[in-house]
């Protein structure tokens, strides 16, 4: 049988083959290098807007039934109901959520991003308003709070530097965690019971870009990687090649490996023209260290590409690579946390986006971008899992081969 | 064949390839049927057969490609199972074009180079004498998919030829090979035969068939007939015939009847089979004819009188 010994020399000899390839169609040069700048940048375009309403996050642990009514009831609040404070801490420091409340029994704890003094005022007012008793209600008072908002931030193009700027008021922790400023404000003056305490989140403006960002530039080197290797490796079998160099000294693995190796060198130009232009023309922040970040795509991409090759077992024709796109691709648009939170996706879901690679890369990269976060932190699950899904991949990809042996 | 004198002591060291009994069905269709062919060193094997037969099938189950559904298969020695570790000496030309279109006939010659581990001057040297002896040295900076099919089929040839393997798996070589070019490749396969290659061949062409040293004949999947060009047109029970030209030839044709020869008219002209050559004179004395010609059977009438009975 194949031994597991892999000969880099041969390895490096199909991976020039490849590049040589590749060298000489332009097309698919031009479509790795600037499709992804000219998607990113229509994403950009598209998503430059402020969200319209307010993102709040609900941390419901029991009691005031009335106070969860009551924001229910405020059109411009978009509720996303969270498990736990440090979940709804999480998705507002990224700039998924404009703030959260905490319900626990006697105690609530209002939760901000503090980058608007009008969402901290309107977030504050329908909070005091849901724990007075029940008069206010229906007459629409708290309505129209966050009407304005659209005209709050503006210049998303050219980065004004305002982004991971600290903002709002309170004391805020370097390692951007919290500032707190608890206890009697002015609004627990109203209600002696149940007590309100407020707490500034280091958040973002709050700028699409900034947050879809990071995880649309795994989805794009994703999906560029996925569908090149997939096509390309259909073609080493349908014209045949496969089965010349099946016949030679070249093993399984190293095929695969030589495949990557050649493949990487585009995918490294890809992911670094996505990155300028996700970072220098949309100002998405950069918190961390950008080798890090570079690092996440590449294993990303790594495992679209043997995903790729796996794949591509299971078309004849390059048509039913591309009826791959909905099944491998779609899934992870929707379902792993690029547009909006996986918490807010139905619980039946959830565990299909647990499950799909894109979800750890946008939190490993949106935790690198905007966080600031080191290796360390993203290791587990993250890069764990991208290395888990990477290696089961390759695996699949090389067994597979000797499974098409008739 | 089975009546064949086997060397007594270790028969797979002498030869190439043994298979015995193999089989293979893709869903119903049985392509390999109870097939076995032993292929001696240093030989060139033709195998012969309509599209279909299971010709490539079985170049696929020497090369390891294939999982057999039963039978016992060695290629130079080494049970089938574990040939991978004899590809280093193993050239496989497929039938179809598994080049690099894109790349160069210099590119793709590297490219098999560097799978067998020859580098640097070696590898050009190797790649130049190749190039020249397919006639292709001019074009070694050409894009291969701008070649044409002959062109291809001998750069493919090149390539397989560039670690000097000891058995070559060639299926269906000289397609769109002009016939002065094939009769090149012959001789160049003639030369590594006396330094012991083997060679199994795949064609449709009759003439080059002729040229093997055992030709096999395969059909649905089974050996129908295996022997020398020569054997084979003996088994097909085919005699030359002497075709005549005359006068009158059905008045000349029920005079040799008489005499208990198998007389054909066709087109005017007389076919009589001839069963031995001692009786030709008393042919000639019979009838005068105009004209006269010899003419021995061909392996393609062989071939066409053995699918007709293994037809029936
Ligand atoms: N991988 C396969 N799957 C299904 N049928 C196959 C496969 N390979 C060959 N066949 C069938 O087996 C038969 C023999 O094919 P092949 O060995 O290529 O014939 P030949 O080379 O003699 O023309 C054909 O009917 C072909 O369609
Ligand atoms: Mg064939």
């Amino acid at each position: 049988m194949m031994g597991p010994t892999i000969n880099s020399k041969r390895v490096l000899v199909v991976a020039r083959r490849v590049v040589r390839q590749l060298k000489r169609d332009r097309r698919t040069i031009g479509l790795i290098t600037f499709a992804p700048v000219f998607l990113m940048i229509l994403f950009g375009y598209a998503l430059s807007g402020e969200m319209s309403g307010i993102n709040l996050g609900v941390v419901d642990l029991g009691g005031q039934d009335a106070l969860r009514v009551h924001l229910q009831a405020v059109d411009d609040f978009d509720l996303l109901h969270l498990g736990s404070e440090s979940d709804a801490e999480r998705l507002i420091v990224e700039g998924r959520l404009h703030g959260a409340v905490v319900i626990r029994g006697e105690v609530v704890r209002v939760l901000l991003d503090g980058s608007s003094p009008q969402i901290t005022a309107s977030v504050m007012t329908e909070v005091k308003n849901g724990l007075l008793p029940r008069k206010g209600l229906q007459n629409g008072e708290g309505r129209g709070a966050g009407g304005e908002l659209g005209a709050v931030k503006g210049g998303w193009l050219g980065g004004d530097g305002s982004v991971g700027r600290v903002s709002g008021p309170g004391s805020l922790g370097s390692d951007g965690d919290v500032g707190t400023s608890s206890g009697p404000g002015e609004y627990s003056d109203v209600m002696a019971v149940p007590e309100i305490v407020q707490r500034y989140v280091r958040g973002y403006d709050l700028e699409m870009m900034d947050s879809v960002g990071p995880a649309v530039l795994g989805l794009v080197v994703f999906f560029f990687t996925f569908i090149t290797a997939a096509i390309s490796f259909l073609r080493e079998r349908t014209q045949g090649s496969l089965e010349k160099f099946m016949v030679s000294p070249l093993s399984r693995p190293e095929m695969v490996a030589g495949y990557l190796l050649g493949f990487s060198l585009f995918a490294l130009l890809q992911s670094a023209t996505t990155l300028l232009v996700v970072v220098l023309a949309f100002g998405v922040p950069m918190e961390g260290n950008p080798l890090t970040a570079f690092g996440v795509i590449i294993l990303l991409g790594a495992g679209g590409l043997v995903l790729g090759v796996f794949l591509s077992n299971f078309a004849k024709t390059e048509f039913q690579v591309v009826q791959f796109i909905p099944i491998v691709i779609l899934p992870q648009v929707v379902l792993s946390g690029v547009w909006w939170p996986i918490e807010s996706i139905p619980a039946f879901l959830q565990p299909i986006s647990y499950a799909l690679p894109l979800t750890y890369s946008s939190d490993a990269l949106r935790a690198v971008m905007l966080r600031g976060a080191g290796v360390s932190e993203i290791l587990v699950p993250d890069l764990l899992f991208l290395v888990g899904f990477f290696v089961i991949a390759f695996g699949a990809a090389t067994l597979m081969l000797k499974r098409e042996v008739g | 064949m089975k009546g064949e004198v086997v060397p007594a002591a270790d028969p797979s060291l002498d030869y190439s390839i043994v298979a015995q009994g193999l089989m293979k069905s893709f869903g119903k269709l049985k392509v390999l049927n109870d097939l076995s062919v032993r292929i001696p060193r240093g030989t060139t094997y033709c195998l012969l057969g309509p599209n279909g037969s299971g010709k490539t099938t079985f170049i696929r189950a020497v090369a390891g490609l294939l999982r057999l559904d039963g039978g016992d298969l060695s290629v130079l020695g080494e049970p089938v199972h574990s040939v991978n570790r004899i590809y280093p000496r193993i050239g496989y030309m497929t039938q179809h074009k598994a080049l690099y279109p894109d790349l160069t006939l210099r590119e793709n010659m590297e490219f098999y180079a560097g799978l067998y581990g020859i580098d640097g001057r070696e590898r050009d040297e190797r790649i130049s004498e190749l190039l020249e002896m397919v006639d292709l040295a001019d074009h070694i900076d050409r894009i291969t998919g701008a070649l044409s099919g002959g062109m291809y089929q001998r750069l493919s040839l090149a390539c397989t030829l560039i670690h000097d393997p000891d058995l070559l798996l060639l299926d269906e070589p000289t397609v769109g090979v002009d016939p002065i070019l094939r009769e090149a490749f012959w001789r160049f396969f003639d030369g590594l035969v006396e330094r012991r290659v083997t060679i199994l061949i795949t064609t449709h062409l009759m003439d080059e068939a002729e040229r093997c040293k055992t030709v096999g004949y395969m059909r649905a999947g089974r050996m129908l007939a295996e022997g020398s060009p020569e054997e084979l047109k003996r088994l097909a029970g085919l005699r030359p015939i002497l075709r005549l030209w005359v006068k009158d030839p059905q008045a000349s044709a029920s005079s040799l009847e008489a005499r208990g020869f198998e007389v054909e008219v066709v087109g005017g002209v007389l076919h009589v089979r001839i069963e031995d050559h001692g009786r030709l004179k008393e042919i000639l004395e019979r009838i005068e004819p105009s004209d006269l010609r010899l003419v021995e059977p061909s392996l393609a009438d062989a071939f066409l009188r053995l699918s007709e009975e293994g037809l029936r």
